[in-house]
């Protein structure tokens, strides 16, 4: 019996086996083939795509183009994918041209597919192809799966009308399980013209993540117009909140902060008067310059490293009080860690 | 008391065909599981421009550290490799682990590397550091020179106390990183940030390869056998053993060639374990136990394109050390953390991978020899079936075989790096070719590396490096 099963077997692995082996090697010489071709058909289409470009007219040319090569749209994706990278602005115009006569009809189609890398790959095309009046179907893709609904805030920040910053705010004041880092790369892709929109959810009561990245975003965008709901989120009981706002009040420069990070260098967390410290540093007021100096003498080491190229930012004053610092011999630590932040200025030119 | 002896003759026998049966079916499974892991991710990252994460504003910051015991062959082409990745903010931490050889002489040469008065947070356990160089030409390079940890562990706590960013990449001084490697693997902290722990992706190897400015140039076939077998030991290994466990959410290795983790995660379980010989396994594990026990939400991923590139051994001698300790520390690991096997507070990790690890990897190759003594005392009783016996062999490598083709579809559908018809021949003779002889080896190699581990062996030993530009001949 157990004889018979294992000549069973194998015939059965043999015969498996070699099919398996010629599978592999019909379909490497298949691909192989496929590839040529698809590189000829790349190639004229590439030619075709720089004549457009270049062209007097390029819409025009761009229609004539999609009329030609409307019929090979896997490679077309590749094509316009591939220059959607190396263009930006008005040199995008023929290319969306091109889609919306081409392949969008189809795309639009497959947002509704049941199969979620689908709907992922098409909406994908319309991060680089959106036209404002896509908006209302990207905007039902805000309730799909989380990669999806990325996905589409991603094409929705490319077509940003106040209807839709309002529904990308909207969807972020009650998305439950938000991707901090995703909204934060978008809020960032969206610029200035967010702050009325940060303005508004900052009044509302948000959970401290969702606010200390509003918080956060004031800062990378230099809203200065922020400035004083950003101070107040530097007395707020939330440690993360006041961090967010020493490090945002450090970007955005504004003299008037000097006393809000002054106070908050003598917050009970050594984590708040680390980045205070930082953004100290990076104001550049004669009138911190003590308070840097007191702060290499914490026991605290993330306190000491900031505090020391805090002062490293002000040039040669600070320079002199690092030197100084590091020549006293009552706190050891103290004085490593200046001679450690000098060592830096001349080795890397005072890269931490 | 002959009818003892085959009773227990059969009972052996039976073991071990059910042995074979269960374990082939595994591998059978991760590999289909790892054709649809293949597939689904090809169609999930198309039209994703991993580009674009290089411009994005907030990215996570990566410390790339780089344990280095007398690498003094490759050390300046991996270190090169590893300044040139593409990624917004990263440093890379070379830690020369007390070498006997140029390593660090090489590195200043190279670099213009200058002695550094660091202060830093000696939060994990680490030999004496003698000195950390930075560069003026390279600014996001630090070299820390330290005494012989006996270890990578030691090397890379000493790293960890020295890297400033909240994720670190494990990499090994003898591998070359392509250069969107970083952006890739980077994917799952980014959209998955807070249950995100660790990722790994594949290590191919670099025999055979063309390697130019740090750079691998031309993928090929070595000419070397020894070689040519590991090539599809490590795509069986990454494409089907890995993809496959990770889509059962049971990872239990990212290798310590290459990967990435959370660094709090990681100083929060103590670091690398310095008496460990695979501290890679070891902190995943731990890693994973603290996050159960701390009944916090986790993952660990497997991203099958992201490719780090390293030199196999060519001599059976340097590759029997290396698999012997591959074995002793999984044998280590296993035991240390024996009170995870079959604990269903541990999850999956507990209730699947670790008893897999411990009954198929483990306990896998005293099984195989306990066959081949077996058949050997068969054969010296005159009580071998002869037939059955040889179609029974042939069964094993026609399994074997179509276990390797299967990863060699699984390379194709992902990556496809071999470029020419040639190479899947030469891959496909390699898999038949490795069940005559090379795979009885390391069956042998492994099983005895457990009388090493009992007799207290628990070094590392040296492996021979040849240095890429030796190594690589153009295909």
């Amino acid at each position: 019996m157990l004889s018979i099963v294992v000549l069973y077997s194998f015939v059965y692995l043999l015969l498996l086996s070699v099919s398996l082996f010629l599978f592999i090697f019909g379909r490497r010489l298949l691909i192989e083939s496929r590839e040529r071709k698809d590189r000829r058909v790349y190639g004229d289409m590439e030619r075709d795509v720089l004549e457009v470009l270049t062209a007097r007219d390029p819409q025009a040319a761009a229609v004539d183009f999609a009329r030609r090569h409307a019929s090979r749209p896997r490679i077309l994706k590749e094509v316009l994918v591939a220059y959607r990278e190396a263009l930006t602005g008005r040199s995008l115009e023929p290319l969306k041209v091109i889609f919306e006569r081409t392949i969008r009809s189809r795309c639009l189609r497959e947002l509704r597919s049941p199969f979620l890398a689908t709907r992922l790959q098409n909406v994908r095309l319309f991060i680089d192809f959106s036209r404002p009046e896509e908006a209302v179907h990207l905007v039902k893709l805000l309730h799909d799966k989380p990669v999806v609904r990325l996905a589409a805030l991603n094409a929705l920040a490319g077509i940003a009308s106040r209807e839709t910053l309002a529904h990308i705010f909207d969807l972020f004041e009650k998305d439950p399980e938000p991707n901090l880092y995703a909204y934060s790369n978008i809020f960032f892709s969206l610029g200035p013209r967010i702050e009325p929109f940060i303005r508004t959810t900052l009044d509302k009561e948000l959970p401290p993540a969702k606010a200390g990245l509003l918080v956060e975003m004031a800062g990378r965008l230099l809203l200065r117009g922020l400035y004083l709901d950003v101070v107040a989120f530097a007395r707020h009981s939330d440690k993360e909140l006041r961090i967010r706002a020493a490090r945002t009040l450090g970007r955005l420069l504004v003299p008037e902060s000097v006393r809000t990070l002054a106070d908050l260098a003598a917050d009970p967390s050594w984590e708040v008067q680390a980045q205070a410290l930082r953004s100290l540093g990076h104001l550049q007021d004669w009138r911190s310059v003590p308070i840097l100096v007191k702060g290499l003498f914490s026991p605290q080491w993330h306190v000491r490293y900031n505090a020391g190229y805090g002062l490293a930012a002000f040039g040669l004053v600070g320079i002199l009080q690092l030197q100084e610092v590091s020549r006293q011999k009552e706190d050891r630590f103290a004085a490593d860690m200046a001679a450690m932040v000098l060592d830096t200025v001349v080795v890397t030119g005072g890269e931490p | 008391m002959s009818d003892v002896l085959r009773v227990l003759d059969r009972g052996i026998e039976t073991l071990i065909l059910v042995y074979f049966l269960l374990l082939n079916s595994f591998y059978f499974l991760f590999s289909i599981l790892s054709l649809a892991g293949i597939l689904r991710y090809r169609r999930l990252v198309t039209f994703v421009r991993f580009g674009e994460l290089f411009r994005m504003p907030i990215v996570k910051p990566i410390s790339v550290i780089v344990p280095a015991f007398n690498e003094e062959q490759g050390i300046i082409d991996s270190v090169r490799s590893l300044l040139s990745l593409r990624y917004p903010v990263f440093e890379v931490v070379v830690v020369n682990d007390g070498s006997t050889d140029q390593t660090l002489a090489r590195l200043i040469e190279a670099f213009d590397l200058k002695l550094w008065k660091a202060v830093y947070r000696k939060s994990l356990p680490s030999k004496t550091i003698r000195g950390i160089y930075r560069s003026p030409i390279q600014p996001k390079l630090i070299v820390v020179d330290k005494v012989n940890g006996r270890g990578k562990a030691d090397a890379m706590n000493a790293g960890l106390n020295i890297s400033r960013y909240p994720l670190f990449c494990a990499v090994d001084a003898d591998s070359i990183l392509e250069n969107d490697a970083l952006l890739k693997v980077v994917r799952p902290f980014l959209e998955d940030p807070e249950r995100t722990i660790g990722a790994g992706g594949i290590i191919r190897l670099s025999n055979g390869c063309h390697v130019h400015e740090g750079q691998v140039t031309g993928v090929g076939i070595p000419r070397n056998w020894i070689a040519r077998f590991q090539i599809l030991e490590y795509l069986r290994a990454f494409l089907g053993g890995r993809l496959g466990m990770a889509m059962m959410r049971s990872t239990l290795i990212v290798s310590g060639a290459f990967g990435i983790f959370r660094k709090d995660i990681a100083m929060a379980c103590g670091g690398y374990r310095a008496a460990s010989i695979t501290e890679d396994i070891d902190l995943v594990i731990r890693m994973q136990k603290l996050m159960h026990d701390q009944k916090r939400p986790y993952r660990i991923q497997f991203i099958p394109d992201p490719i780090c590139w390293t030199e196999a051994p060519e001599s059976l001698r340097v590759l029997a050390r290396q698999r012997s300790r591959w074995h002793r520390g999984l044998i280590q690991t296993l035991i240390k953390y024996r009170g995870m096997l079959f604990n269903p507070r541990y999850g999956v990790a507990g209730l699947f991978a670790m008893p897999f690890y411990a009954l198929f990897e483990m306990t896998g190759p005293f099984i195989e020899c306990l066959g081949y003594v077996l058949f050997t005392s068969h054969v010296l009783l005159g009580q071998v079936n002869y037939p059955f016996a040889v179609v029974f062999f042939f069964v094993a490598v026609f399994y074997g075989t179509f276990v390797s083709l299967l990863s060699i579809l699984l390379e194709e559908l992902s990556e496809h790096r071999y470029p020419r018809l040639r190479d899947i021949l030469i891959l496909t003779a390699s898999g038949v070719a490795e069940n005559l002889f090379y795979r009885q080896y390391l069956g042998v190699v492994r099983a005895w590396s457990l009388i090493d581990h009992l007799r207290g062996r628990n070094e590392w030993g040296s492996m021979e490096k040849r240095g890429f530009a030796k190594a690589g001949q153009k295909p």
